[in-house]
């Protein structure tokens, strides 16, 4: 095993288990404070936004959608592939944690897997709602059935099927399992009636026996271990969409590891957003430390200069390749051109900005954490504008080129998203503990075990 | 004959730790030790190693060697089209195919196999020793015994916080 030194408070001060037990239940046996209430409300707004535009969609057709000939991946897809990109954080998580033993991750990737869970939710929507007709989505899977038609197996729109489904399914499986033992022991807790059942049911029977923990444990690192390599395959089957095709600033062998590292940049920048706020909705100060923050700064930080050294590469083999449409998407559409504000509001918010967390006090300032998080999940979103748009709109010929813009009904779904993803989070928070309780405890008491240890060393 | 069941109450893993150690050297029949968390020491010094594992390789293999079988007959036997001149069986694409479906099936499966073994499933009632055996205690209970005397003895030795005595209703 790797034995990986502590070398800050990962939970601070002497807890005993009941104190941990008690602090860690807050959010789900506290009655939801009033911010609870006005998120909830808000995510509800922006939901029947979301709906009325899915509506709009379905009764008239996608051409509601800003859509043209030219551009037929438009904001929907940009939005699918930002999203997606959200979700892999969780479960990079639960791999630092559960396969690398990283124990940071231990009190940050339960929420960040529900962040997981509900962003790809957000961005498997926009393909359903793509096709036109989403009650025939099982068109894409392979059955067989009437028309004696089977699938593509060579696409990679299939593979895409295939990965966001194993990887929702998965990622449920990681975050339902894990909170399994922390079900029942809210389960014997709660006097309410309601709650004692549900949460009863959904505890398996889980008893807290040592031998069910055995089994436990070596079934959460099975899955971990299979999480692992789907984490990579996903975004690379996403980036594999574009790749294969031969639209100049597509079709490159860097896109899979750009995509890949993009995003994972910007799910931890969302966990570092969400983090702050959750540490200080429900006084995780102790469970949630500035170790925890720092930790993910510093691979922001580097995440961001893979990011940067990606664009320098991409801009490099379209200058190095001498092929006169990818030189023109590059250097002209994307960097000077129609598209340069777009192009260089990714460049410096993704690439530059963050290299702020090579500084200490910047690690430690929370707003500044804050700010910058957010500026990330928006230079992301820049990053997937820019690559899908710019080499759509001006393609190979000049009389097939088009501008692209929105409409009311593209916004509607992607706020409708934000609305889900919203009051996703907000029942999260409010009815499963933010930190893995049980997952906590053996951390605390390493930590008292460590301290011990050093003062017995002092005597 | 005693017929009764003994519960050690424990505050700290490395005193449970010691307490199964010493009782499973003299012997005694330990039913079951349950808690709020489990350290990877304790559980690694009181259980075997769980075989899972080996479940969920066979699961794996299986897995590719059918959706292999499955992908082949499509794209081959069945429905072979072209597409532009490229050959009807490609290897490079059914990787990913493979790939993908291995992990759904094995995750899958091992889960279930999981809950199968331990006999869980959604609305079973959990026989919990005390309700603080998922807080902060725990508890250490042991089969019908000859020597209940010796084995507080023992217990208490160890640095028990509380001991137990059920009658056992069987």
């Amino acid at each position: 095993m790797i034995n990986n030194k502590i070398r800050y408070a990962l939970v601070k001060g002497d807890k005993t288990y009941g104190q941990i037990t008690d602090e860690l239940l807050l959010n789900v046996e506290q009655k939801p404070p009033l911010w609870w209430f006005a998120g909830m409300t808000i995510g509800t707004i922006l939901l029947a936004i979301g709906g009325w535009a899915f509506y709009m969609s379905l009764s008239q057709g996608l051409g509601t959608w800003g859509l043209t000939n030219s551009v037929a991946w438009g904001w929907d897809i940009i939005n699918f592939v930002w999203w997606i990109g959200i979700g892999h954080a969780g479960t990079a998580f639960t791999i630092f944690f559960l396969v690398f033993r990283q124990k940071w991750a231990g009190s940050i990737n339960r929420s960040a897997e529900a962040m997981t869970v509900f962003a790809v939710m957000c961005a498997g929507l926009f393909p359903l709602i793509h096709m036109g007709r989403p009650w025939l989505a099982f068109f894409i899977l392979p059955y067989p059935n009437t028309r004696l038609l089977w699938l593509n197996f060579n696409s990679p729109l299939f593979w895409d099927v295939l990965a966001i489904s194993t990887y929702l399914i998965t990622s449920i499986m990681l975050w339902y399992m894990g909170m399994v033992p922390d079900l029942a022991t809210i389960a014997q807790r709660t006097k309410n009636k309601v709650g004692k059942f549900l949460y009863g049911m959904f505890s398996l029977g889980w008893n807290g026996s040592l031998y069910t923990y055995n089994r436990y444990e070596t079934l959460m690192k099975i899955l971990g271990g299979l999480a692992a390599p789907l984490v990579i395959s996903v975004h690379t089957i996403v980036a594999l969409d574009f790749a294969v095709s031969v639209l100049p600033g597509w079709h490159a062998t860097i896109l899979p590891p750009y995509f890949f590292v993009g995003a994972i940049f910007s799910g931890f920048a969302m966990v570092l957003t969400l983090m702050i706020l959750f540490r200080k909705a429900f006084n995780l100060f102790d469970y949630i430390t500035e170790k925890h923050l720092d930790n993910i700064a510093h691979v922001l930080k580097y995440g961001s200069l893979i990011i940067g050294l990606a664009y320098v590469t991409e801009m490099f083999t379209a200058w190095y390749s001498g092929v006169d449409y990818e030189i023109y998407t590059f250097f002209r559409a994307r960097a000077t051109g129609s598209f340069s504000v777009a192009f260089w509001i990714m460049f410096v918010f993704n690439a530059v900005i963050p290299q702020l967390f090579w500084f200490k006090n910047a690690r430690k300032n929370l707003i500044i954490l804050f700010l910058v998080s957010i500026v990330i999940n928006i230079g992301m979103w820049f990053e997937r504008y820019i690559i899908l748009v710019s080499s759509l709109a001006e393609d190979f010929l000049p009389s097939s080129w088009t501008h692209y813009s929105p409409t009311m009904v593209d916004i509607g779904i992607y706020l409708g998203t934000f609305g889900l993803f919203t009051c996703g989070m907000l029942m999260f928070v409010r009815y499963i503990p933010i930190v893995a309780v049980n997952e906590v405890k053996p951390i605390a008491r390493a930590e008292k075990l460590r301290k011990q240890k050093a003062q017995d060393h002092e005597h | 004959m005693s017929t009764k069941q003994i519960i050690g109450v424990f505050d700290d893993e490395s005193v449970l730790l010691k307490a199964t150690q010493k009782l499973k050297e003299n012997g005694v029949n330990i039913k079951g030790i349950f808690g709020p968390s489990a350290d990877h020491d304790l559980i690694k010094k009181l259980t075997k190693e769980s075989r899972l594992p080996y479940l969920s390789v066979a699961t794996g293999v299986i897995t590719i060697i059918l959706t292999f079988a499955f992908v082949y007959y499509v794209s081959v036997i069945d429905y072979p089209l072209h597409y532009g001149g490229k050959p009807v069986f490609a290897f490079p694409p059914m990787v990913v195919i493979l790939f993908l479906v291995c992990i759904l099936i094995t995750g899958a499966f091992t889960t279930f196999s999981f809950l199968t073994s331990e006999k869980m499933f959604p609305g079973k009632s959990a026989k919990v020793v005390h309700p603080r055996s998922l807080d902060d205690r725990f508890y250490l209970v042991l089969d019908r015994n000859f020597n209940p005397e010796e084995i507080i003895q023992w217990l208490q030795d160890s640095g028990v916080e509380e001991i137990i005595e059920e009658e056992n209703e069987a």
